[in-house]
């Protein structure tokens, strides 16, 4: 037998195996499969189209001005790589847990905090320059590492659900972030020449800034590359190596772990950090990177990007490479809807569009699932 | 600095508009958690009470504008509690999806949905008016404060008993707790376990919607997008703050509304307690006190599990 | 009790039943009746379809073929609401309580109509009263212990009155003495007139002792009718099983257990003398709770030596699944110690036994015995994923490679290395997990409940597995409900009752009587009631 062929093969399966277990009866009945994805993110776009048009506006020009706004515009690729970065890195997080067999779901709150240490070291250390850079980036890393940590401490020391807690954290985070902006020694502009400084902090000094490359016209931050470049490492590391290995392990069955020797707290708690840490690091490269207000921390900064990342993860199935462009997809319709003032029609309409497409994303495979399920239940009994 | 606390809460109990808002705040979340109770009693932590609140709010404000009645606008507000959550119920009970992910986009719909509308309609809408109930209304401190409210506030005196009857005292309320402990012995005895976890969910978003109703007509008076601003989340809170007993929770809502009245009356009163540190008190409390009953006070054994039938 | 006294016999026929699952046939053309007034018996191996049967009578399953008549008048049985309509009522072999709920509600639980709880308790009360089942409708069901929680199904199922009762294997969490009231029960229940009793299970005593007809099924076929008056244990068993079987269980009818012997036997008291050598695995006085605070393992002393199997016997729910999880791991004691090789491991630590050379075979293969959505391959190498890497990376080739070698020397049927676990029979899934124990090179190989849901085949391959092993040096603790198993394999039996053993004699030559009553909890003295001191014959060595 040819033996490449085989180890293709395998390493096919390897992925199979890391698809939710739901999808394993009908993964490969592929065109069913598509025209379900087809028919359901039609359905999405018809609905928005639909309360476009309850509302006089026209749903062309809705449309095609976020197309403008994402893709088709010059330069426009740049922006939206811009917004997907930060998307990315929550969502690589989010699988991190999600592997382990944990629910993350405050990324919002942890990217946050993340975002709040940065600025404060950036702004507030006199040594600019690179150093000072890679100093605040991983101080927003551990801050967002150490926010997760709280959950992953209750959870293991007191067995409180870390859905519960990573959740709750997520409002205090926001309030402690919203006092630090009112308070001058931590975050508040100092300037007093400022006349509006009402809950921002100072700019970050332009040496402590990410570097932003231009491609095609195209301009985007450095971080864009790390994050991709995370990606392809995660999902190496997830498949190819023994920690890896053991960490799917516990993800899939904690008592196997355990007989085998891999710690449910020691895994367990190395994971919620690198959730929390790559979701803090995301709001360390939001605020030097550049593509999120101007430079300056404000009290709505995180602009759901913590919530719409752990969709991303979802959306792409808990693999770290379908992340890439899920994250993409997002992040266009994010900037897409920047556009969205000449139309008319409000920006919000872009999160309508955005939750609805996630929705018709969970039905398909929940569809095929519940039809798997009704073909064996028809066999075995009538009642459902 | 302690005893300025005290003496901050002495000089604040003894306002009666303090019972009166801090009341207004948690029977708005009254609402929510007796749903919500109800629905993590049948196995599900239901997060999109958040925005079928939110959704509630809208529909209500909607409602009352194309309507002129409240009682149009406390129906349809309730009416779109009910359809959040059907497919809520129905993603994850019935096409089992995950239950936080399908809470978590609903939750980010409703709210798109609702700022979209808002900002692309314009709504009139006005308040319910007072209802004082005679002689009630007179008792000191917490007289105005339980009986002289706007009228869709007294709402909450028949949902909290109903849901509680409903729970303990029907035949669906006990294949309700069977489906949320032990839902393959449910399913043994011939229950509809997923059938009872929707109607659960359906319940919530009745009880949800209509507080979003009652926060917007008997409170607000007007949309924005911010009205509910995580309510429906510390109504969880207060769920499991109370140990999954309908009084604990309904305890747990008058305490974060009593935290909530303190963050609103105090700086009038010249006392300086930082805002953030008491809006953050609902969560810091519910996160310690689980921490300390996690080991004696027992959710519902199958909570946020998924049911599905074993195929033999 | 009835007002059917002028109706016909309530006999339920059922004819040419066909069920299949997939390409599994559980039922295939079995016709079947139940007589009004009469035990029937339904014996059968793991497996033989007794259990499809009666969901389907009972209206869980809708049969593909056959039809169901009633005291005469056919009936179409489409959910289990029209099974009660018709007064067809079925204790389950698993608990269909909700352990947070009282008696009471969990009585009323899967009835219809407005919740009556004074009615309720009435009719406990009449039920338990008229079967001398005594229960506090009041009590939580989680707060009483396995045999009480029985008696609450008994009542749940007959406290609607039910014509038709259907058991499924009701006795596997009984002692010996539990069963025999709960066949008194049953006699009580016959006795009425229109009623009529079936009794799933795979234990010949029982069907022998407590029944009227005996039908024999196996492999989803029947085999024999026959009254039991007219059957002996041998030819049940050879039916049952389908060949001259070798299990002890065609032994001369003297050594099988019917729970009423009264001689005592003068070679009981004698201890078996102990092996010379020294022991591989030594648990030492273990004491251990749930998180409810029963008591798991009370003071539990034993030793395994190279070189012999050494077989735990016991009825379920004495402390076996805390045996498997303990030396698995997943079990911290309060107090005592174990030691592997004269070495004491830490309880509870994870990998500990794993790493001191103990393998489990554990009695949950999904729970805790294999990764159910890893591959074939993958779950070899559980413990070791390390044995895989070449130059820094895990290889799949590796995998695989072992993968293959071990599907040829176990006989595992996969569609290949790759083949996800799920998508194995529990056979095969056990064959992997055997396999992975036995290429770790352990010192100490448990094998909890391992037969468990496998077929007859897969039975007897596990069971010569098990005794190459033991041939080859290996020590090997054997944990199982099956007496006929382990007569078959054992060189040496304990017998754990209650989280301790209180007894212990050689695998040859047992004394059936004594074994029987040791695993209803009462040593030596017969009529005593339970003995916790279990001094003589003794465990602590």
């Amino acid at each position: 037998m040819n033996q490449s062929l085989r180890n293709s093969s395998d390493w096919f399966a390897g992925f199979l195996k890391d698809t939710p277990s739901f999808l394993k009866h009908t993964l490969y009945d592929k065109w069913l499969v598509t025209g379900l994805y087809v028919v359901s993110i039609f359905s999405a776009l018809a609905v928005s189209a639909l309360l476009i048009w309850a509302t006089d506006g026209s749903w062309r020009s809705v449309f095609s001005a976020m197309l403008d706004g994402s893709l088709s515009n010059p330069g426009r690729w740049g922006a939206t790589i811009g917004e997907s970065t930060p998307l990315l890195l929550v969502a690589l997080g989010t699988i991190i847990s999600v592997r382990a067999g944990l629910i993350n779901i405050g990324q919002e709150g942890q990217l946050l905090i993340g975002a709040a240490v940065t600025t404060f070291i950036a702004v507030r250390i006199d040594h600019p320059g690179p150093l000072i850079l890679t100093l605040a980036l991983l101080g927003g890393l551990l801050a967002g590492a150490l926010w997760a940590w709280i959950a992953a401490g209750l959870k293991y020391w007191r067995r409180v659900p870390e859905v519960l807690t990573t959740l709750l954290l997520v409002t205090v985070a926001a309030q402690l972030v919203g006092y630090s902006l009112k308070t001058t020694t931590l975050l508040l502009d100092r300037s007093p020449d400022h006349a509006n400084r009402n809950q921002v902090s100072d700019k970050i000094p332009a040496n402590i800034r990410i570097p932003r490359l231009t491609i095609f016209g195209n301009e985007f931050p450095l971080s864009a590359l790390v994050a991709m470049a995370l990606a392809v490492v995660l999902a190496i590391w997830l498949v190819r190596t023994a920690t890896g290995f053991r960490l799917r392990m516990l993800g899939m069955n904690q008592k196997v772990a355990h007989r085998v020797g891999v710690s449910a707290v020691k895994y367990g708690m190395a994971a919620m950090a690198v959730s929390g840490g790559l979701a803090g690091l995301a709001g360390a490269m939001m605020i030097t990177g550049g593509d999120f207000g101007s430079y300056t921390f404000t009290a709505g900064f995180s602009s759901f990007i913590g919530w719409e990342g752990l969709l991303v993860a979802l959306v792409a199935r808990n693999h770290p490479l379908a992340a890439i462009p899920m994250a993409f997809i997002f992040g266009s319709l994010r900037t897409g809807s920047g556009f969205l003032a000449a139309t008319g029609v409000e920006r919000e309409i872009s999160n309508v569009v955005q939750a609805l497409i996630v929705l018709a994303l969970l039905l398909p495979p929940a569809v095929l699932y519940a039809r798997e399920r009704r073909k064996l239940l028809a066999t075995v009994k009538a009642r459902t | 600095m302690n005893w300025d606390f005290f003496e901050a809460i002495g000089d604040v109990a003894s306002q009666s508009s303090v019972y009166e808002g801090g009341l207004r705040f948690a029977i708005v979340l009254a609402f929510v958690a007796a749903g919500e109770w109800i629905a993590e009693k049948a196995g599900t932590l239901n997060i999109s009470v958040e925005g079928m609140l939110l959704g509630g709010a809208f529909a209500a404000a909607a409602g009352l504008h194309i309507t002129g009645s409240v009682i149009m606008g406390i129906l349809l507000g309730t009416a779109s509690g009910l359809i959040i959550a059907w497919v809520q119920a129905n993603m994850s009970h019935r096409l089992t999806a995950d239950q936080f992910v399908v809470g978590l986009t609903l939750n980010i719909l409703v709210l798109g949905v609702a700022s979209f509308l808002n900002s692309s309609i314009r709504l009139d809408t006005t308040r319910a008016h007072v209802f004082e109930i005679p002689w009630l209304v007179d008792f000191p401190l917490v007289g105005r404060a339980l009986f002289g409210q706007r009228w869709p506030f007294y709402l909450i005196y028949l949902v909290v008993p109903l849901c509680w009857l409903l729970l303990y005292r029907t035949r669906w309320g006990l294949e309700v707790r069977a489906a949320g402990e032990n839902p393959h012995a449910a399913d043994v005895s011939g229950i509809h376990v997923n059938r009872r976890r929707r109607q659960s969910i359906y319940v919530a978003g009745l009880t949800s919607g209509m507080g979003g109703a009652v926060l917007l007509l008997g409170q607000v008076g007007r949309f924005e997008d911010t009205i509910v601003n995580g309510q429906g989340f510390i109504a969880i809170a207060a769920v499991i703050f109370g140990g999954w007993t309908l009084r604990g929770a309904m305890f747990g809502c008058l305490l974060f509304g009593a935290v909530n009245s303190f963050r609103l009356t105090l700086p009038p009163l010249g006392y300086k307690i930082n805002s953030e540190l008491l809006s953050s008190m609902p969560y810091l409390v519910t996160i310690l006190t689980v921490a300390i009953i996690a080991t004696y006070a027992r959710p519902p054994a199958a909570l946020a599990r998924p049911f599905i039938r074993d195929l033999e | 009790m009835s007002s059917q006294v002028s109706s016909p016999p309530l006999d339920v026929e059922m004819a040419g039943i066909t069920k299949t699952f997939g390409s599994v046939v559980a039922c295939d053309d079995v016709s079947l009746t139940l007589r009004q007034g009469r035990i029937h018996g339904i014996l059968g191996e793991n497996g033989a379809g007794k259990s499809t049967l009666m969901k389907i009578l009972s209206g869980l399953y809708l049969p593909d073929a056959g039809n169901i008549t009633i005291a005469g008048s056919a009936q179409h049985i489409d959910s289990p609401n029209t099974a009660r309509q018709l007064g067809i009522a079925m204790v389950h072999q698993h608990f269909s309580l909700v352990p947070a709920l009282k008696v009471w509600e969990n009585v009323l639980l899967g009835d219809t109509g407005p919740l009556r709880e004074k009615l309720a308790r009435k009719k406990i009360t009449e039920v338990s009263q008229h079967y001398s089942l005594d229960i506090n409708p009041d009590a939580k069901v989680e707060t009483l212990p396995v045999g009480v929680r029985q008696r609450v199904e008994i009542i749940k199922c007959l406290v609607h009155d039910p014509r038709i009762v259907i058991l499924d294997e009701p006795t596997s969490v009984l002692s010996p003495a539990e069963s025999d009231s709960l066949f008194k029960v049953l006699r009580q229940v016959v006795s009425q007139g229109n009623h009529c009793v079936a009794l799933v299970s795979h234990k010949l005593n029982e069907i022998l002792t407590a029944t009227d007809d005996i039908t024999i099924m196996r492999q989803g076929k029947v085999v024999t009718q026959l009254a039991t008056s007219r059957a002996d244990a041998a030819m049940l068993a050879e039916a049952m099983v389908g060949r001259k079987v070798n299990l002890p269980l065609a032994l001369p009818e003297d050594r099988i257990y019917h729970g009423t012997a009264d001689a005592p036997n003068e070679n009981a008291a004698k201890p078996p003398t102990p092996p010379a050598k020294s022991p591989i695995l030594s648990i030492q006085a273990a004491k251990a709770c749930d998180t409810n605070g029963a008591v798991l393992l009370d003071s539990l002393n034993f030793d395994i030596y190279p070189g012999e199997i050494t077989a735990i016997a016991g009825v379920e729910g004495n402390g076996q699944s805390a045996i498997d999880q303990l030396l698995s791991s997943l079990l911290r004691l309060d107090s005592g110690k174990v030691e592997v090789d004269g070495k004491t491991v830490k309880t509870g630590k994870p990998g500990a036994f794993e790493q001191a050379g103990v393998a489990v075979v554990s009695e949950d293969r999904h729970d805790s015995g294999c990764v159910m959505d890893m591959s074939l391959a993958e779950n070899l190498f559980l413990a070791n994923p390390q044995e895989a890497r070449r130059g820094g990376l895990l290889q799949p080739k590796v995998m695989s490679a072992r993968a293959q070698q071990m599907i040829e020397d176990f006989s595992i049927t996969a569609s290949g290395p790759q083949a996800l676990m799920w998508s194995l029979s529990g056979g095969n899934q056990q064959r992997v997990v055997l396999a992975r124990s036995l290429t770790s090179q352990p010192k100490v190989l448990i094998a909890s409940q391992p037969t468990r849901g496998l077929d007859v085949g897969a039975v007897e391959y596990f069971l010569d597995r098990l005794k190459i092993a033991a041939e080859a040096g290996l020590a090997v603790l054997f944990i199982s409900h099956e007496l006929e198993e382990i007569l078959h394999v054992a060189d040496r039996i304990l017998v754990l009752y209650a989280g301790r053993i209180i007894g212990e004699m050689p695998g040859q030559d047992v004394d059936m009587r004594r074994l029987g009553l040791l695993m209803g909890g009462i040593d030596e003295v017969p009529h005593s009631g339970v003995t916790h001191g279990a001094t003589s014959g003794a465990a602590a060595r």
